[in-house]
């Protein structure tokens, strides 16, 4: 399959290439938004025409009867294993967001028609793992994470992938909080020369008094970038949090919109980037404050560490408001390790490389802290360090 | 002073522009303990830079030799692990590095710079739990960020905590006594006193001779003007005192 075929297509040309039929509301919204390219703002600083560009081979979505793990196992989009008694079976997905910015979510809908329902029901804790294990493939799959009214829960996500090249991946969560309800996502993903490229378009829908708490953790190399929708009802809250620490020739980040439809809603967003070689780190968010969302609190912060001269952020934090009801903050900084910092550490006898890394992972460990588990805590550590030495040998 | 563990030889060196020591020598002797006293922008804390190996301060001349080796050019974490400590007089702030994994990686690369094992974290709290309460540290301090919202005379006993753990041979202390109390003082002295073992040598500057009342030091140098024009014993105090620093001629 090539997707840039679909680049300025109408309609009928689009659901002729895709083969796709009764679903024309959702080609308008992908026609209308059209393919994206170095001109659309949500992509203006990833380079997704490459990602698109190559001619994919298109895998079959055949449901498996998944055995019992003690996580749920996604492999190239096919759910093999999951917790016992848990519900995950697939369906149509009943609540795509039809006003998303991003071409590609449609584009996913319209790939999977049949999305992977996992419902949480109590409070559990549940590890999803995604696995790739096809070359110059495109592997698209749509998950539906569902958490119900009173329940609080917790994901940890995490992506490996065997020895491939040149795959793409498109993914993405419809997620729905119910009233009252806390979902807690951490999602960490280690890249380097994983073989694959992925964008992963998003939907939170957080209803009344609910509480999402987004954590991610992007680290090493590649090309990834998520693309983030959450509305917010009233008196709901996210708190979203990303991590970036790129090397080599990476471009990763997270283009993102946080809309309040709610009175009284509130929104915490904090982005610290680390970045060395010559990589590209993204933080393009915008919190929208509607009319309907009177007494909002919003805040919106990215920091970023270039380790390198030739790295590159590009921070744009945006606010959107038709009130004037409200708090809101937003800023964005830029700069390099503290030379202070490193040579009071240095002048106790510790290197410059391990003076650096504890620098570095101080600068991290605010987010890093907030992910309650200390098993996953560390396993977070652990892969940054691992991407740290790659980079820095004394 | 044949003996000496330091030796600084006809030391010039610029802070950007500004030429601020200009031909200073200085011996240091194997436990003694050597106060550098001198009026502001006399060059003492520069000295103190310049011996760790400070980025702002660059040598223009003459050398440093430590153990009878030339250390113009060691990078600063060989200093430190060859036995050379500085108490900073402002100590940097650290979010995020936890004071005992901070004190724990630094001694551990001592120990492996003189093929010792390292310790592992239940030794390594032993010790440092010993030094905080000899300190009158509270045991908090283990777990809190490196300096991050530390009082003056916490940051300062945090130092000397430092020294007593890292046991260096050469002590430099940069107006350790700026801002403390007199339980602080007292406390910071105490520890300082305990590293006295008659090898290890200190070179304590200061401002005032508040801090010599209870690091009785065996020698007295005046800097000023970026060189040491008096050397003498520390009867030398009372005259600073009496007279000031006008009054000192050099010799």
């Amino acid at each position: 399959m090539n997707l840039l075929a679909l680049k300025n297509k109408n309609l009928q040309e689009v659901n002729a290439l895709l083969g796709t039929k009764d679903r024309d509301i959702l080609v308008e919204r992908f026609c209308a938004l059209g393919l994206p390219s170095k001109k659309s703002e949500e992509y203006r600083y990833f380079d997704v025409e490459k990602l698109l560009e190559p001619e994919y081979k298109t895998l079959n979505y055949v449901p498996k009867t998944p055995k019992t793990s003690d996580k749920v196992e996604i492999v190239d989009g096919v759910v093999v294993a999951i917790p016992k008694g848990m519900r995950v079976y697939n369906e149509a997905c009943q609540m795509i967001d039809m006003d998303h910015f991003d071409p590609l979510y449609y584009l996913g809908h319209l790939l999977s028609p049949q999305t992977i329902k996992i419902e949480l029901d109590g409070d559990v804790e549940v590890e999803i793992e995604h696995k790739f294990t096809q070359s110059d493939a495109l592997i698209n799959y749509r998950i539906v994470l569902y958490n119900q009214a009173n329940r609080h829960a917790t994901v940890y996500e995490n992506f490996i992938s065997d020895d491939i090249e040149n795959t793409l991946v498109l993914y993405g969560y419809d997620m729905h909080l119910a009233q009252d309800s806390t979902l807690r996502v951490v999602k960490m993903q280690s890249m380097q020369d994983a073989g694959y490229g992925m964008v992963a378009s998003h939907k939170v829908n957080v209803a009344k008094n609910a509480n999402a708490i987004l954590k991610s953790f992007d680290l090493g190399g590649d090309q990834a970038l998520q693309l983030l929708k959450v509305e917010l009802a009233e008196h709901a809250h996210v708190d979203d949090g990303h991590l970036l620490y790129l090397n080599e020739d990476s471009k990763r980040g997270t283009v993102s919109q946080i809309v309040h439809v709610g009175e009284h809603s509130t929104s915490k967003q904090e982005a610290k980037n680390i970045l060395d070689g010559k990589s590209r780190g993204i933080f393009d968010a915008l919190i929208r404050v509607e009319h309907s969302a009177k007494y909002t609190k919003a805040e919106q912060n990215s920091k970023a560490i270039l380790l390198h001269e030739d790295a590159y952020m590009a921070a744009k934090p945006q606010l959107e408001i038709y009130i004037d009801e409200l708090e809101a903050s937003h800023g964005a900084t830029t700069g390099q390790l503290d030379r202070k910092q490193l040579f009071y550490l240095q002048s106790r006898g510790i290197s410059y490389t391990e003076a650096r890394k504890m620098l570095v992972i101080a600068f991290a460990n605010t987010l890093i802290e907030e992910v309650k588990d200390t098993r996953h805590q560390e396993r977070i550590k652990t892969a940054f360090e691992k991407v740290f030495y790659k980079n820095h040998k004394d | 002073m044949s003996n000496s563990i330091l030796k600084i030889e006809n030391l010039q060196a610029k802070i950007g522009d500004k030429q601020i020591l200009k031909g200073l020598n200085l011996e240091l002797e194997p436990g003694k303990v050597h106060a550098i006293m001198g009026p502001n922008g006399a060059g003492k804390s520069t000295l103190s830079k310049a011996l760790v190996g400070h980025y702002d301060v660059e040598l223009t001349g003459g050398d440093i030799i430590y153990k009878g080796k030339n250390i113009n050019e060691m990078e600063p974490e060989e200093r430190a692990l060859e036995g050379i400590f500085l108490s900073f007089q402002h100590p940097v702030e650290i979010p995020g590095v936890n004071n005992a994994y901070f004190l724990r990686t630094a001694l551990n690369a001592k120990r492996k710079h003189e093929g010792k094992e390292a310790l592992n974290a239940a030794e390594f709290l032993r010790l440092m739990r010993d030094h905080l309460e000899m300190l009158g540290m509270k045991s908090d301090m283990i777990s809190r960020s490196l300096n991050e919202g530390f009082s003056g005379g916490e940051k300062k006993r945090n130092e000397i905590l430092q020294m007593l753990i890292l046991e260096p041979e050469v002590i430099i202390l940069d107006e350790i006594d700026s801002g403390l109390d007199i339980d602080a003082l007292r406390a910071v002295s105490e520890g300082i006193n305990k590293m006295k073992d008659g090898k290890r040598s200190f070179l304590v500057i200061t401002h005032y001779s508040r801090i010599l009342d209870y690091i009785e030091p065996d020698y007295i140098h005046v800097l000023k003007d970026g060189k040491v024009i008096k050397t003498a014993g520390p009867e030398l105090v009372a005259q600073l005192e009496e007279h000031g620093y006008d009054a000192i001629e050099e010799e």
